[in-house]
């Protein structure tokens, strides 16, 4: 079983305070730190263990500036045999474009695959259509939302699809397929220093994306970018911990939930 | 006829409320909405919208991707193509939508929130929600977009006149995914939605070894442990125990989330609480938008604080 996995190297948005910059033209995350994609490194991990139990290997990608390459030693000391970077300056917002640069990277390169994983989304652009459009290019059976692998053979999956309110449908898919993974499909291993470091002996290919330019063009415009509008908002407790500690108690008491 | 399509979200024989935000942007858009939709008795009020489109297949070849494109081609056949494909922001709402852009080749913009009608603007969130970028389709060809719950349904009205009707007949349906069953969550002693004061615990807490601290503190408090997404697919708590979009919608007296940023999907699952506290160390966490109240600062100490306080 060959797959291929995708990976992408993302700014750790979650606790920091964001500045747009330029009159809206750009959001400064020169002081974000960058951390792999959480989607992408339970769909690196899931396709791990597919070959660990069957055979093959996975290749991870990654399109993106060098630093990526950070990203692909993470999926190799993960199990992962091969890291291909697909080298851009280009922040591609379009998913339409992301998915016609791969589509081309995988023609040109002839990589070759039984499944294509990536992860549903990514946290920075939170588009979550890079694979499904992929699929539809490359002319293969999709699934999206994928919580549990329950049997992958050589001529096809059967998947449970994440739905809502803790609902799942199973399906039947064959291969060759584009499957995004959902976090919490599987308990991703645990990744050392010492890992990663061996993963850097390695060697990684790069490509360039001017390489695989071929109708790719952004269907979308940013216009600029603006903070969220403001709700009404918290009151704050300020002061010291044990006065905010001792108003908060006073507000359960308030509304009847704690005596 | 320029219109916009409404691609329905129906599961087990239920039009989803979230419909009504796809609905309500066709008349933000100034079209006409044509609503697609399985043919069967969905209990929904037809005249939210100007035509109903009846495919003649059941729920799950519908929901399939690689059938809908199909039946889109047929749509686009019998009516000419549509200005705007407006679907959910949801499991089968965005593979559908993004499918589709690849199959047609078309600009998409899902998780849209907003729009603005004199600049033709759709607001989409990124960066865990702290930044909002102001998108438009290049061209002027069909664009298909996904629409976060809660966004529009407030411009879904009654036309009060009956749609009109038409069939989508002889689909052809792929043999290459095909849907088997649907799969329950697992039955546990406790429900989450039935509590009245919920301890909701999220990524800021950092690693499981802090999890019974917190057990503690909410026995001391008689509150319910509940947590978002990352704590639940960390596995630091029950499934059962998820709050969001793909756990579950509660409404309890008092919610106190510690440790929580405020993604969309938990909010969408905790915002018609009666009140909502949350501590966190992140003044900008969008969680405080929704908030009745918040304390700005590190959980443990907040958690270590609040013992201290009930055991004096």
């Amino acid at each position: 079983m060959n797959l291929i996995v995708f990976t992408k190297r993302v700014p750790a948005t979650q606790e920091e305070e964001l500045r747009i910059t330029g009159e809206g033209k750009a959001v400064d995350l020169s002081k974000v730190p960058f951390k792999v994609n959480d989607w992408d490194n339970y769909s690196v991990e899931e396709a791990v263990r597919i070959v660990e139990k069957s055979g093959g290997a996975v290749t991870a990608v990654s399109i993106g500036d060098a630093e990526s390459d950070e990203v692909l030693r993470r999926a190799i000391a993960m199990g992962a045999k091969d890291g291909f970077l697909v080298e851009t300056g280009d922040i591609l917002h379009d998913p339409n474009a992301r998915a016609t640069l791969i589509q081309n990277f995988l023609k040109k390169e002839n990589v070759p695959f039984d499944a294509i994983f990536t992860g549903v989304q990514s946290e920075d652009d939170q588009f979550g259509a890079v694979g499904g459009i992929l699929a539809a290019k490359l002319g293969l059976p999709f699934v999206s939302m994928v919580i549990g692998i329950d049997a992958f053979e050589s001529d096809h999956a059967i998947v449970r699809r994440e739905l809502e309110g803790g609902l799942q449908e199973r399906v039947k898919v064959m291969l060759p397929c584009v499957m995004s993974i959902q976090t919490g499909i599987n308990e991703p291993r645990y990744v050392s220093i010492m890992g990663i470091r061996k993963a850097s002996k390695v060697e990684r290919k790069v490509f360039k994306a001017a390489d695989y330019q071929e109708n790719v063009v952004s269907k979308i415009d940013v216009a600029k970018w603006v903070y969220p509008p403001k709700q009404a908002g918290a009151t704050i407790l300020s002061g010291e911990l044990e006065g905010a500690c001792k108003e908060l108690l006073g507000i359960l008491k308030e509304k009847g939930v704690y005596q | 006829m320029s219109y916009a399509l409404v691609v329905s979200e129906v599961r087990r024989g239920i039009f989803e409320e979230r419909n009504l935000d796809s609905i309500g942007l066709c008349a933000l858009l100034g079209k006409d909405a044509i609503l697609l939709i399985p043919e069967g008795d969905y209990g929904m009020n037809g005249q939210l919208v100007d035509g109903l489109l009846k495919a003649k297949v059941e729920e799950a070849v519908f929901l399939n991707p690689l059938n809908m494109v199909k039946i889109l081609e047929k749509v686009m056949v019998a009516r000419g193509k549509p200005d705007t494909i407006v679907l959910t922001n949801s499991s089968s709402g965005n593979e559908l939508a993004s499918y589709a852009a690849g199959y047609f080749n078309l600009p998409i913009i899902t998780d849209v929130n907003s729009y603005d009608k004199e600049q033709g603007i759709f607001y989409k969130s990124y960066y865990s929600d702290k930044i909002f970028g102001e998108f438009k389709p290049s061209g002027d060809g069909t664009s298909i977009v996904t629409v976060r719950s809660g966004s529009f349904k407030e411009f879904a009205a009654d036309k009060g006149a009956a749609p009109s009707v038409e069939t989508i007949e002889d689909v052809a349906v792929s043999t290459a995914r095909t849907f088997m069953e649907f799969v329950e969550e697992e039955k546990t002693d406790v429900d989450i939605t039935k509590a009245e004061f919920l301890l909701s615990l999220g990524r800021g807490i950092g690693n499981k070894d802090e999890i019974p601290d917190y057990e503690e503190l909410a026995g001391m408090l008689k509150a319910v442990i509940s947590g978002s997404r990352p704590v639940i697919d960390k596995l630091w708590l029950p499934k059962a125990r998820q709050v969001g979009t793909s756990g579950k919608t509660v409404k309890p007296k008092v919610y106190l989330a510690m440790g929580i940023s405020g993604a969309f999907q938990h909010i969408a699952g905790m915002k018609d609480s009666d009140c909502i506290i949350a501590v966190n160390k992140d003044a900008e966490a969008p969680i405080f938008q929704y908030a009745h109240y918040g304390i700005i600062a590190d959980i443990h100490k907040v958690r270590d604080k609040l013992k201290d306080i009930l055991k004096g």
